[in-house]
């Protein structure tokens, strides 16, 4: 069976500066993979070229088994985007949002299936009420709703938590799981902190200008750095140079 | 998988559904509706005065006795009426067109849902064309009530019943209507989907919009001799049309000049082909509609390409990845 997300060689260039330089990974299929690195370290850029946004300059990356580049419309049939912040179309509800992606998407009978996703993500409340009116919180679950709508194997989420207040970032964490485990979803996020990988994520990847620093289980970053740890100590424990 | 078609069905019903919601259509075309109406008003009122003045110096000439043999009656043609109608189509049409056309993408790029949609299993191509669609939409439904309410105003103000004929020289109009704004559509979304900040594509179309709309006609007509002088300065001047033709002869440079910069504009060739088709333009009054719109065909022919050269720079232009979502 092909890995969830197979990444090989892959680089980005925007003219002399390299977003990404040969990134090499392979994330296999139900994991919960958090992807950190600083500002600026080619997360987005990596996003971008996964979710067929972006080509890239060398390299291919796969979805499933489906190349990004050359086989993007069926890449994109495997795959559900929770951008960081996102926000839909404010004057629209819930429900109108959900059934314009799914159209989109093509889900059979979408309004069955918008009822048991909003039922899965603990919400249906929130159907019929307008995007613009909405919490942060409310916003996000909507914005996740429309990314597992038809049922992607891989889920992307770009800074899930940004913005969120405590008790978002524990209902958040608590629906990525639930969708890790009921759905089987694999699931890729680009994240900062240690802490909140290490209470959701399976494995983690450290990306340090456009280059892999470092790539473990849970279970091993965890023996290894301790969980209260920030992303800039990690680095400093990745990159002795830098601390130098 | 949805078929394109039914992806394509879906973004321009969103469009449709979205411009109804927010009042955008509403507004700008009620606008248009309402300066129309004044400019028909405005006509007949000065139509009216004309020919309150003929009978007038009738009356006044069979009460002295003389002969009304020379006193030319007004001619009465209901469509030159429209006039005003199609300046201010030109005008406020061209804007309403930006706006959509902004919309259409400030809309998406503003909540990062151009993002979403682009990783869904539809192309950019379905996309567009989506968007493209619904706004088209828009436009010939805010044009139809626009040009329909014109020619029942017309009716109503003049009391004339528009002929079969009439009604098709008003529908002809109507589809170059539709290209035209259509043509600033595009514009407005071209311009909102390239430019990193969505104030500044605003900023360009309504720049491109002030030069070609309102500018270049204005110097143009500044330029044309004829407008110097109130009623014309050849026929101030007692000059026949031969005479005035050899006249020209010497300015050849000049009226070359002066009508490229006329060229340039898409607004001239939307007016001169109106004018020509309604015969407000005297030389075209009475003309038969066919000789009218061969004579008038490189307008026409302007307003196509225009169109269809900016649909094709849309379909071929790459979609920048920078500006799918939140200003850069």
């Amino acid at each position: 069976m092909d890995p969830a997300i197979g990444i090989d060689r892959l680089s980005k260039r925007y003219g002399s500066l390299a977003a990404l330089d040969n990134l090499t990974l392979e994330i296999d299929r139900s994991e919960i993979f958090g992807f950190l690195g600083h500002n600026g370290a080619g997360k987005t850029t990596t996003i971008n070229i996964l979710t067929t946004l972006l080509a890239p300059t060398s390299g291919s990356a796969s979805i499933c088994g489906c190349d990004v580049v050359a086989d993007s419309m069926k890449a994109r049939q495997h795959i559900g985007y929770v951008p960081e912040n996102v926000r839909l179309y404010d004057s629209m509800t819930a429900r109108d949002n959900l059934l314009f992606f799914a159209r989109l998407s093509g889900v059979r009978e979408p309004s069955q299936r918008i009822g048991e996703v909003l039922a899965i993500l603990d919400c249906p409340e929130l159907a019929t009420k307008r995007v613009g009116d909405m919490s942060k919180g409310q916003r996000q679950r909507i914005g996740l709703a429309q990314a597992i709508l038809h049922r992607p194997d891989v889920l992307f989420l770009d800074e899930p938590t940004s913005g969120l207040d405590p008790l978002g970032i524990k209902t958040l964490r608590d629906l990525i799981v639930k969708l890790n485990r009921t759905l089987g979803m694999t699931i890729f996020m680009n994240t900062h902190l240690i802490s909140e990988v290490s209470k959701t994520c399976t494995s983690i990847g450290v990306l340090n200008h456009g280059r892999l620093a470092y790539r473990d289980t849970i279970a091993g970053v965890l023996a290894r750095f301790g969980d209260d740890q920030t992303l800039e100590e990690l680095y400093l424990s990745l990159t002795p140079a830098a601390a130098a | 998988m949805t078929s394109r078609p039914a992806q394509i069905a879906t973004i321009a019903g969103k469009e449709i559904h979205d411009a109804l919601r927010t009042h955008v259509l509403s507004l700008l075309t009620g606008f248009l509706i309402l300066a129309a109406m004044v400019s028909l008003t405005v006509s007949s009122i000065a139509l009216h005065a004309e020919y309150l003045t003929y009978v007038q110096s009738r009356d006044l000439l069979l009460s002295l006795g003389k002969s009304i043999n020379d006193l030319v009656p007004p001619a009465f043609f209901p469509l030159k009426l429209l006039r005003g109608f199609v300046e201010h189509v030109e005008i406020i049409g061209a804007v309403l067109g930006i706006v959509l056309g902004y919309r259409a993408a400030a809309v998406e790029r503003g909540h990062s849902t151009l993002m979403l949609i682009m990783t869904r299993p539809l192309g950019r191509t379905a996309f567009l064309a989506g968007k493209l669609a619904g706004n088209m939409v828009l436009i010939v439904a805010g044009l139809a009530a626009t040009f329909a309410l014109g020619a029942l105003a017309l009716f109503v103000i003049s009391g004339v019943g528009l002929g079969a004929a009439d009604l098709l020289r008003i529908a002809i109009v109507f589809a170059a209507a539709i290209l035209y704004v259509g043509s600033f559509f595009l514009l407005g979304f071209i311009l909102a989907l390239g430019f990193a900040r969505l104030p500044t594509a605003l900023l360009v179309a309504f720049a491109v919009w002030l030069t070609l709309v309102l500018i270049a006609p204005q110097i143009g007509d500044t330029m044309d001799p004829d407008n110097q002088v109130a009623g014309g300065v050849f026929r101030k001047l007692g000059i026949a049309k031969p005479e005035e033709k050899e006249i020209l002869k010497s300015f050849a440079t000049y009226e070359t000049i002066r009508d490229d910069i006329e060229q340039a504009s898409p607004a001239k060739h939307f007016e001169r082909f109106s004018f020509a088709v309604l015969g407000i333009k005297d030389i075209y009054n009475g003309q038969p509609l066919a000789d009218v719109i061969l004579d008038r065909l490189a307008d026409l022919w302007w307003l196509l390409g225009i169109f269809a050269g900016l649909v094709l720079y849309l379909f071929a232009r790459p979609l920048n990845i920078a500006r799918l979502s939140k200003e850069q």
